[in-house]
């Protein structure tokens, strides 16, 4: 059947594009880079808004999908520790403590189609499609239900681009992501095309690999590189062109970002300083896992800065007692890491440190980081358990998430004044919907109805 | 430390556990219960026996007055499960019709059919009940003097002269899990150590672990 859609009915697009800033989409708009976006922006809002902390793809997304904070949802970045014991894990759609958007779109009768969203493996069950994420294993358990893996494998649909083939040769990995966009527009496109649908959402996970070992490139405009991160967006911008040509009146658009980018000056090896300052020790001396911390070790650190403090009765050879001793800890820390400056340059590494309670609320509360480090843009911390440096810079990964320069766009609408953040993004898809937000739900919509 | 141990937002519905006294409602009702709960859901469990001696105090066991019985453990079930509440019904509920109106009531509706052969229910008969009503001491029995109407398209069905409790309940669970009104347990492996090692792999050359 046919997209150009007839029906009266309320539908919903989402373009997500993982880690586009919104300094950056500006920048390009004002070049003339990318037309089609500048056609849509005319006609709706754009505005910068804030991530999550941590301000990682699986925190920030699984807080999109939830609309509730991390308290509640209980995703706090790529890998978490298991209770009572040092072995560490990679939370998955599984370990969703909340109700999903399109789990919530699916009990009021919608029907919906969710490619890509980063945290969506292993598929839970909707009213509709779901193609997994990039934490997908392989294509064949993606999707929900089964069988659409067929038609994605005919369509050559592909989750990720191989993000090792940077370490080779960025050439070959930007082959590989223009191959990987071209295929997930088609698939995006076919399914728009032959499935029913009133919320449809594509998540465009290649731009966060472009930043990540390109940034430098594009930055330091490198005569080969440069012209293909550019040329990247102009074919994304393309696509945009593509897919509102096949919208109608009745269809709402939003697009967004869940983080920033910036480049990376130094990686920071928090482990390294916890080590340095005598509160992380280890019983052997180059440790493998977290499993070698020392009895006498009082914190330690998951990336991207996520300090943990070696609590008793948490952590099993823990020693800092509750309360005064690990308030005490707290603030030491935090204020050192605060002080805390790149050796060479004297530049300070973090900008701010945040108490758990500052950030989150909720029954997943306790399984959050005691201290969560914000870091200075250009500084991007690391979980590494050992380092024999505190900073190091290579020439692989050359760009790092930032927290405040995500962006949302709304087609058709103002949004209101005010500092958001993508936790605002659920409850506003709602609002355009015409469904109730519920109470729960921790953000607020912020599109004017026009 | 814990600012906020509510229970962990997510949709109501109702599991209803519809079979002959002593199939063992109850136990894997209670089973279901203590699962959910330790996941961090909200539940109310209502018994049937338990309804009896409060809500539908009074009521005897024509058919009419079981119907009433049923109609008012569904009509909670349905304000339970409208606010976000696992609603959990064990009551004999033997009339298909009745059922299948609390069904259509409630909507987020999975029937369990808590199944054992009345032989088997003879020789257990853990209350007595049995023994009293083949000797005609008490009329209106379900299976021996009143009618029991199996139900033709339950969610579930389990037979418990066949299974344990705990093989039932994991039946239960994962079609609880299944049907998406409750999230898998975390604890349960997302991959395997092969795809482990895949995923991680990928993480590693993104530089987050």
């Amino acid at each position: 059947m046919p997209w150009a859609i007839s029906k009266d009915r309320k539908r919903m697009v989402v373009l997500s594009v993982d880690g586009v800033p919104y300094t950056l989409i500006t920048r390009l708009l004002a070049c003339g880079e990318l037309p089609n976006l500048a056609a849509i922006v005319a006609e709706g809002s754009l505005v910068r808004y804030n991530s999550t902390l941590p301000w990682v793809s699986s925190v920030a997304w699984a807080t999109y999908m939830t609309g509730v904070n991390a308290g509640k949802h209980g995703i706090y970045g790529f890998v978490d520790r298991q209770p009572d014991s040092y072995k560490t894990f990679i939370p998955t759609a599984r370990h969703i403590r909340s109700e999903t958007l399109w789990e919530y779109l699916s009990r009021q009768g919608k029907r919906v189609v969710v490619m890509n969203v980063p945290v969506t493996y292993p598929p839970r069950p909707i009213n509709g499609i779901l193609v997994g994420c990039f934490l997908s294993p392989n294509l064949e358990k993606a999707t929900y239900p089964p069988q659409v893996a067929e038609k994605l494998k005919e369509l050559g649909y592909r989750i990720d681009a191989d993000p090792w083939l940077a370490r080779d040769d960025k050439a070959k990995l930007l082959d590989e992501l223009d191959l990987t966009l071209a295929k997930r527009a088609e698939a995006m496109f076919y399914f728009m095309a032959h499935e029913e649908w009133d919320f449809f959402q594509c998540h465009i996970m290649e731009t966060d690999r472009l930043h990540h070992f390109l940034w430098q490139e594009m930055e330091e405009a490198h005569p080969t590189l440069a012209p293909r991160f550019y040329a990247f967006y102009r074919e994304l911008d393309r696509v945009i062109g593509r897919l509102c040509s096949r919208l109608d009146d009745n269809t709402e658009l939003i697009v967004l970002s869940d983080h920033g980018f910036c480049g990376i000056q130094q990686e920071v090896y928090v482990n390294h300083w916890l080590a340095q300052q005598g509160w992380l020790k280890f019983e052997v001396e180059t440790p493998q896992s977290l499993a070698d911390i020392s009895a006498q070790a009082v914190a330690y650190s998951l990336d991207p800065g996520r300090i943990y403090i070696h609590l008793r009765g948490r952590e099993p050879k823990g020693t800092v007692s509750p309360g005064a001793e690990y308030e005490a800890l707290r603030e030491e820390i935090a204020s050192a890491a605060l002080e805390l400056t790149e050796p060479k340059s004297g530049e300070r590494l973090f900008q701010a440190a945040f108490k758990r309670e500052e950030l989150y609320h909720g029954p997943c509360f306790d399984a959050a980081a005691d201290l969560i480090l914000q870091p200075a843009d250009g500084f991007d911390p690391k979980g590494a358990i050992y380092k024999n440096t505190l900073t190091f810079k290579g020439p692989v990964l050359v760009g790092m998430h930032t927290f405040d320069d995500a962006f949302l766009y709304i087609r058709g609408h103002q949004i209101k004044g005010g500092t958001w953040s993508i936790l605002d993004a659920t409850p506003t898809i709602l609002q355009l919907m015409d469904l109730p937000i519920p109470s729960y739900m921790d953000g607020q919509p912020v599109a004017v109805k026009q | 430390m814990t600012r906020d141990q509510r229970p962990i937002e997510h949709k109501g519905f109702t599991v209803w556990f519809t079979g002959l006294s002593g199939a063992g409602k109850t136990t894997l009702a209670r089973g279901v219960e203590a699962i959910l709960r330790d996941r961090g859901m909200k539940v109310e469990l209502l018994d049937g026996d338990v309804i009896r001696q409060n809500l539908s105090k009074g009521l005897g066991f024509s058919k009419e007055d079981r119907d009433t019985n049923i109609k008012r453990i569904g009509f909670v079930c349905k304000l339970l499960t409208r606010n976000g509440v696992v609603a959990i019904a064990s009551a004999i509920s033997p009339y298909r019709e009745v059922r299948d109106f609390v069904r259509q009531d409630i909507g987020s509706f999975v029937e369990i059919y808590v199944k054992c052969p009345l032989d088997v229910l003879v020789q257990r008969d853990v209350k007595g009940l049995y023994k009293k009503a083949l000797n005609g001491e008490i009329p209106n029995f379900t299976g021996v003097s009143d009618p029991y109407e199996e139900p033709l398209n339950p969610e579930v069905i389990v037979d418990t002269s066949l299974e344990t409790p705990e093989e039932s309940i994991a039946k239960i669970m994962a079609k609880l899990e299944e049907l998406g009104y409750v999230p898998p347990a975390p604890q349960q492996a997302v991959y395997s150590a092969d795809e482990e090692k895949t995923v991680e792999e990928r993480l590693r050359a993104l530089g987050y672990i």
